[in-house]
């Protein structure tokens, strides 16, 4: 054994998390610039090109304001149930791109994890990052049309700022967790439309959860749902909705759990992932 | 076996096994007779206990048939693939020359170069920096704002291996590098490739071009069925693959 050779560190081995996150935090511009080149190249074909970014959104809002605005009548309970549904399903849709693409992210790129080395989690970054820019003119037709409904920007509304944050977190945790276990599980994708169907109800996308369940209990139960939360929050920031502290506790501490959990389980996997 | 120069990684007792799933052209009744219902699969050991000591400023051939392994250990080397059992020790971690995976066919060559060198692990301001080099390197600043699907899988290649030799690390492993593009950028790409050796701490080169092997090569391995068959030198070990694989 020579000197150099004490130098030699185990390369099959995950480098320690304080290293790890070293290497992400140098190799950021890949997390932010490659979904950003990848945006625009999604609609490159398309006659319209870029504007479908915003198209896409606009015809979603506009469709469930066609069915639940005009068509049926869900209101029960809610003063400005247009602007409540607008929120709800904007602020839903950004949670469910997010996750799901996160489940494909390693399985979709395995081509390039098999021949670069480079930290995993830059994957899932990607996704959260790309999907939360792509929801940027969502936002703003949601402000748009939360202000045509009749609604007046206040001092409120800056709390949407903190919000989104909390959601980021929360979202970026998920999409670890998810894009983990969709590595190992590429039937996860099958599945999670169908989740989120589900949540879809839970969340109180299209009515109000406060007008149809009475009990107390339930109510917590609510608040159990990180979706149902952010959404709460958001609407108390653009509506006025009531909000009770359950529910603040509730999107925060989903946040910090799911991304101290999703990192821990991605680190631990980083080298097997791809394999 | 102690060559003086300091050890850049070293294999020890290296297994890697994956697991290929059978696609099998079975119907219900055979589905019933074999009284299997998951899904099966076959554990491929492609390396079985490889030991090697890769030198400073040594460039190590690796040859051997299809389906040998070279590949797959060159994957474990970089962390790509785990080991089922051994160890591999390096000073730093290796790269494989080339980025084509990252590159998106529905965008520009210059837009790819950025995506190619962020994934190598350059910052933006490092990419725009090189980005010249790059394309006149490529030789494609005409076609640079195409998108790469309009290109011949040459002038992709091209791109390819002028992004991928932008940035030098310590350990490069070469997997079939130096076939690609025309005779005039074949040459300019061997120019580069013995720029990087020398610049790289150590090389591993795979490779069926046997003349290259000879040519450029201090050790070669030479890997069979995912053994270590032979270790020594290039001239010696070339001589006793040819023998093994040629027609009698």
């Amino acid at each position: 054994m020579s000197d150099s050779d004490q130098q030699l560190v185990d390369l099959t081995r995950p480098s320690p998390p304080t290293v790890y996150l070293a290497e992400v935090w140098r190799r950021r511009d890949f997390a932010i610039l490659v979904p950003v080149q990848d945006l625009r190249a999604q609609n490159m074909g398309s006659a319209l090109g870029q504007l479908w970014h915003l198209l896409n959104p606009a015809l979603m809002v506009a469709v469930y304001f066609l069915i639940f605005g005009v068509i049926i009548d869900t209101s029960r309970g809610v003063d400005n149930f247009l602007g409540f549904l607008i929120v709800g399903v904007v602020w839903f849709h950004l949670t469910q791109r997010v996750v799901q693409d996160a489940a494909v992210c390693i399985p979709r790129n395995l081509g390039l994890i098999r021949s670069v080395q480079f930290p995993r989690i830059l994957l899932p970054a990607a996704t959260v990052n790309g999907q939360t820019a792509a929801f940027a003119p969502a936002l703003v037709l949601a402000l748009a049309a939360v202000i045509a409904t009749g609604e007046r920007p206040s001092l409120r509304w800056l709390a949407l700022i903190g919000v989104l944050a909390a959601q980021f977190v929360f979202n970026f945790g998920a999409a670890l967790l998810v894009a983990r276990i969709g590595a190992a599980v590429p039937d996860l994708r099958q599945l999670l439309p169908h989740v989120f169907r589900l949540l879809f109800y839970a969340s109180g996308v299209i009515f109000s959860v406060d007008a149809f369940v009475t009990s107390e209990f339930w109510r917590r139960a609510f608040a159990l749902n990180p979706i149902y939360d952010v959404i709460t929050c958001a609407r108390w920031c653009l509506l006025g909705e009531p909000v009770d502290s359950w529910v603040v506790a509730g999107m925060l501490a989903w946040g910090v759990v799911l991304l101290v959990v999703g990192f821990a389980v991605f680190w631990r996997s980083d080298q097997r992932l791809g394999a | 076996m102690d060559s003086g120069r300091a050890v850049t990684v070293r294999v020890d007792d290296a297994h890697v096994y994956y697991r290929v799933y059978e696609d099998p052209a079975a119907g219900i009744k055979q589905l019933f007779a074999s009284g299997q219902a998951g899904r099966r699969y076959q554990t491929i050991r492609a390396v079985r206990g490889v030991s090697l000591d890769l030198h400073e400023s040594e460039t190590l051939g690796l040859i051997g048939a299809n389906g040998s392994g070279k590949s797959t250990l060159l994957a474990a080397m970089t962390g790509l693939l785990p080991l089922a059992s051994g160890t591999i020790l390096g000073r730093s971690r290796p790269s494989l020359l080339g980025v084509s995976a990252a590159l998106r066919s529905a965008l520009s060559g210059r837009r790819n170069i950025l995506i190619g060198g962020l994934a190598l692990g350059f910052t933006r301001a490092e990419v725009e920096s090189r980005m010249d080099g790059i394309i006149d390197f490529a030789g494609l600043r005409a076609a640079i704002d195409r998108p790469l699907r309009t290109y011949s899988s040459g002038m992709r290649a091209r791109l390819n291996f002028a992004i991928a030799t932008a940035r030098i690390p310590d350990i490069l492993l070469i997997d079939e590098a130096l076939s690609v593009g025309d005779e005039d950028f074949r040459a300019r790409s061997a120019e580069r490739i013995d720029e990087v050796r020398s610049a790289a701490g150590s090389v591993v080169l795979v490779s069926h071009n046997m003349a290259e092997i000879e040519g450029s090569c201090d050790r070669v391995a030479w890997l069979d069925d995912g053994v270590l068959k032979a270790l020594g030198e290039p001239g010696e070990v070339v001589a006793a693959y040819l023998a093994s694989t040629s027609p009698r």
